[in-house]
């Protein structure tokens, strides 16, 4: 197993205000890796890092054995794609355009596509099962549809590393399991490394092969989901009442939250 | 090997627009306030005019370097505009966002109150004032902040605000003819031209435009936001700034020229945009061909409207521009 | 749309030029552009190498120098003048020499005979193209309103002009004996500046009998009320007409409040403006609300033309009798002339 993303000693704060202290991991090729952790842990500044968008005030992540940092952007682009949150977009781009802009590392100085980049995002939207929105404008989508076009467009990178910032966040529940499978075949098929931030533990837990968990700007544990899932640590770090226990369809963790009301009264 | 899609598209909308621009500039070298011939205009930029060199002189010395100026300023507007959206991210985004109406229009005034020749005096004068309002938005603006958005628009609307407010003191303070040169200036008015200042600011425009041209592909990219631009391989910071620079110094130079005309580089982008689609590279071509057809079509309206004399262009920009602008924003949300 | 790929808008028509190599596409469009400015370049070569008006005659020319200093070489003997501003065709009218003229501006509205002449524009919005079709020999600007880059233009194309710059009595006088000397015709100018001169003398020497010179407020503006001050026509005819203009001081067009003249005290209003009437009676009812001011007392507010004020001219003579008249009527009887 190859190394993809090492991680050594980065720290990283936004003026006085440390984000991210003592962070130290590796992220192996062909990896479902997610990032969990509460508001504020840092998740994302770590996912900017990682995608050379944000460079670490302390350590120097390497890619591939060679430092992030040394990569010309192009080059990089060719590597690693990025899916953002979504964003609203007031220009009336279509479908097949905003996928094809997912082309533009391996176009030449002017951008202009060849038969060879139509064909690949054609595969690219096949692939999203997108192809009945090819022709629509992107903001006449919904959210789960839009979500399947930007993970089309970074398919069309040709990327060995998808990264992915809360990509269920605000989705509906079949949407939620359809780009979650996508990620897995995705993986499966083409052997990408998958690096996710996510805010619905047990989405992470269904799927990750590690789970790195963040609180305060620091890793708490890393591992499979079941070494990281335990309720004492997740009751630490999220600060509310859970159940921790073996899901029914599988041999991975469930975290159940405990409302209140189902909480036994002290006895008087 | 076949041709890129995006280039048969771009060949057929330079032809077209192309054809429609020489097509304008002809009319508009044929109409004037010595009356208008088609037939004789075309005989006499064919060189075979022998009956009448007074028409040839008109032609040559006074419309042809005022059509050309159309053009020109047309173009630069236009796709300032364009540029501008696509770096703001923000449809209602014009050329003169980010303080260069207000810093020229104060440099021009102060000029034409010295008492300087038209050009290169006021122009240079013009110029100075929008590049110093450019400078100090930048500086209001500095470090990474440059590409936040919001605060280049707000100190570009604060900075612009404030430039009116001198303007009307200016203004107020002025009492003889040299108030009605300072209206005219900011009305906009390509009367008083000479080919000198237009082969000059052709020269100067010129690699301006082949680099947003070049840039076109990764206006497109930015549009869809600035860190997946980024992380598709697009160099954010020095792309914007760049583009930046280059459009805030086009416009001024033009605007310098020929005064404030609004609404060409609001309306422009948009109409374009919605007949042609959103892509940068198709629409930085259709913006400098339809633009300066634009233009030169208004400023031949501004020449055969009124009766006597002739209104200053940017008149007539605003009053077609504007209907135009609601009509496109209602048509566009359908 | 395009049906193998789509979401792409299509717009392949059947004509299309079939490029070679991708990279030549990126040539043809820098050639595009590289066009318009060779365009451009060609023209101002072409232009710089000289496109000279053919003057209808071959005359003869001399080198003078314009009241502005410059040197200028005019036609000895101009066939086809165009008088820039309104006051020029004035005074070439009182010279005579109306048939020399061939265009004037808008509002050259005196004597009655130059408004049947062909117009170029206004004195400060000049048609340049309507000038160049009259294909004049010499063009007679005034500095003071024509605007500098209609003069620079003319000149470049070859048309001689000549500028001048009245700004009062006696450079109205020198004037009139420049364009005297310009059109052959400088016996007429000097017989009508001795006139002029005898007139004025007889006005001050009447005046200068006054025991006192009354307070008069020469109004041009009415929203907002704007006077003149010491560098104007207006100022030095008030105090040849044995008067005391009120709004004298450097501000040559100074704007007053209501209160401000109130506290002049003005013995004479005089209003002037190109309004009709009606203005006039309303402006008048405005004053008269202010019984304590000596002018509505004395029932002495005017109205003139202020054509007869503004245009340097030989009627300015006419506008200094009419204040005189105004000022001290005990002097000078109103259908007496001086």
């Amino acid at each position: 197993m190859t190394i993809a993303i090492d991680i050594n000693k980065v720290d990283h704060s936004y003026g006085d205000f440390p984000v991210l202290q003592d962070i130290s991991f590796s992220i192996e090729t062909g990896d479902f890796f997610i990032v969990i952790g509460p508001n504020g842990s840092g998740k994302t500044t770590l996912m900017k890092i990682i995608a050379n968008i944000i460079k670490p005030l302390q350590g120097r992540p390497t890619l591939f054995s060679r430092p992030l940092e040394s990569y010309p952007r192009k080059e990089l682009a060719r590597k690693v794609a990025f899916v953002p949150q979504l964003a609203a977009l007031d220009f009336p781009f279509t479908v097949m355009e905003i996928v094809l802009m997912g082309r533009s590392p391996h176009l030449g100085l002017l951008g202009w596509e060849q038969e060879k980049d139509f064909e690949i995002a054609k595969r690219a939207i096949a692939f999203t099962e997108t192809e009945h929105l090819a022709h629509r404008k992107l903001n006449e989508l919904s959210g789960g549809e839009r979500q399947r076009v930007y993970i089309a467009r970074a398919i069309c990178q040709e990327p060995q590393i998808i990264l992915l910032d809360e990509p269920t966040a605000s989705l509906d529940l079949a949407h939620q399991i359809k780009i979650m499978d996508l990620m897995e075949k995705l993986r499966a098929e083409k052997n990408i490394t998958i690096v996710m931030v996510s805010h619905d533990v047990n989405l992470a837990a269904m799927y990750a092969q590690r789970l790195l968990l963040l609180n305060r700007g620091r890793i708490v544990t890393l591992g499979p989901p079941q070494d990281v899932l335990n309720f004492k640590t997740l009751e630490e770090v999220y600060g509310c009442t859970l159940l921790v226990d073996e899901s029914p369809i599988g041999r991975f963790p469930r975290v159940t939250l405990v409302p209140k009301k189902f909480l036994p009264t002290p006895d008087p | 090997m076949k041709p890129p899609i995006v280039l048969k598209r771009l060949m057929t909308v330079s032809f077209v627009l192309l054809l429609l621009l020489l097509a304008a500039m002809l009319l508009g070298l044929s109409v004037g306030s010595t009356g208008s011939s088609l037939t004789a205009t075309v005989q006499t930029l064919w060189g075979k005019n022998e009956i009448d060199p007074t028409l040839a002189a008109i032609i040559w010395r006074i419309r042809l370097p005022r059509v050309l100026l159309a053009a020109l300023v047309g173009a630069t507007l236009s796709v300032g505009g364009l540029v501008f959206q696509a770096l703001l991210r923000n449809p209602l985004a014009e050329p003169y966002i980010l303080g260069i109406s207000g810093g020229s229009a104060i440099g021009a005034i102060i000029g034409i109150l010295l008492g300087v020749s038209p050009f290169p005096g006021v122009s240079l004068f013009a110029f100075i004032g929008s590049m110093a309002t450019l400078l100090l938005i930048l500086m209001m603006v500095s470090g990474q902040t440059i590409l936040k958005r919001e605060s280049l628009l707000l100190s570009g609307v604060m900075v612009n605000a404030f430039c009116a407010a001198v303007i009307m003191f200016l203004v107020s303070l002025t009492q003889d003819s040299r108030l009605h040169n300072i209206i005219f200036w900011l009305m906009g008015d390509f009367s008083m031209v000479d080919a000198r200042q237009v082969a000059i600011l052709a020269v100067t425009l010129l690699p301006g435009m082949i680099l947003i041209f070049w840039f076109a592909h990764p206006m497109n990219l930015l549009l869809a936001g600035k860190e997946p631009a980024q992380s598709m391989g697009v160099h954010v910071k020095a792309v914007t700034v760049t583009l930046l620079v280059t459009t805030s110094f086009m416009v001024s130079a033009t605007v310098s020229h020929s005064g404030l005309l609004g609404f060409v580089g609001l309306v422009m982008p948009h109409l374009l945009r919605l007949l042609l689609g959103p892509d940068h590279r198709v629409l930085v071509p259709a913006c400098i061909l339809g633009g300066s057809t634009y233009m030169v079509l208004c400023d031949l309206l501004a020449r055969i409207l009124p009766e006597q004399g002739e209104m200053p262009a940017g008149v007539i920009t605003a009053m077609i521009g504007a209907p135009l602008f609601i009509f496109l924003m209602k048509t566009s949300k359908r | 749309m395009n049906k193998e790929y789509p979401g792409l808008i299509d717009f392949s028509p059947g004509f299309l030029l079939q490029p070679v190599l991708k990279k030549l596409q990126i040539m043809i469009d820098a050639i595009k552009s590289a066009l318009k400015s060779a365009c451009c370049l060609v023209i101002f070569s072409l232009l710089t190498g000289g496109l000279f008006l053919p003057t209808a005659f071959a005359a003869t020319f001399t080198i003078v120098t314009d009241l502005l200093g410059r040197s200028v070489k005019v036609p000895a003997d101009p066939r086809r003048v165009i008088a820039l501003a309104p006051n020029i065709t004035e005074i070439i009218f009182a010279l005579k020499q109306e048939h020399r003229l061939k265009g004037v501006t808008q509002f050259s509205d005196y004597p009655v005979e130059a408004r049947k002449l062909p117009k170029v524009g206004s004195y400060v919005q000049l048609d340049l193209e309507r000038i160049v079709a009259l294909k004049p020999d010499l063009c007679i600007a005034i500095k003071d309103g024509n605007p500098r880059s209609v003069v620079e233009r003319l000149e470049s194309m070859g048309i001689p002009v000549y500028a001048l710059d009245p700004r009062n009595l006696n450079s109205v006088m020198e004037t009139i004996l420049a364009i005297g000397m310009l059109m052959q015709a400088e016996n007429t100018a000097r017989d009508l500046v001795q006139t002029m001169q005898t007139r004025v003398a007889r006005v001050q020497t009447k005046v200068s009998q006054a025991a006192s010179k009354p307070g008069v407020f020469f109004q041009i503006g009415i929203s907002p009320i704007v006077s003149v001050g010491t560098p104007t026509f207006i100022h030095e005819l008030i105090e040849k007409a044995g008067g005391t203009n009120l709004a004298a001081g450097d501000t040559p067009y100074p704007r007053f409040s209501r209160e401000q003249v109130l506290g002049l005290s003005p013995d004479i209003i005089i209003i002037t403006s190109m309004t009709r009437a009606a203005v006039f009676e309303r402006v008048k009812e405005e004053w008269s609300r202010w019984p304590n001011m000596p002018a509505v007392q004395n029932q002495k507010i005017f109205i003139t033309d202020s054509n007869l004020f503004d245009r340097p001219s030989p009627r300015l003579v006419d506008a200094l009798e009419l204040l005189a008249r105004l000022i001290h009527p005990e002097f000078i009887k109103e259908n007496q002339s001086p």
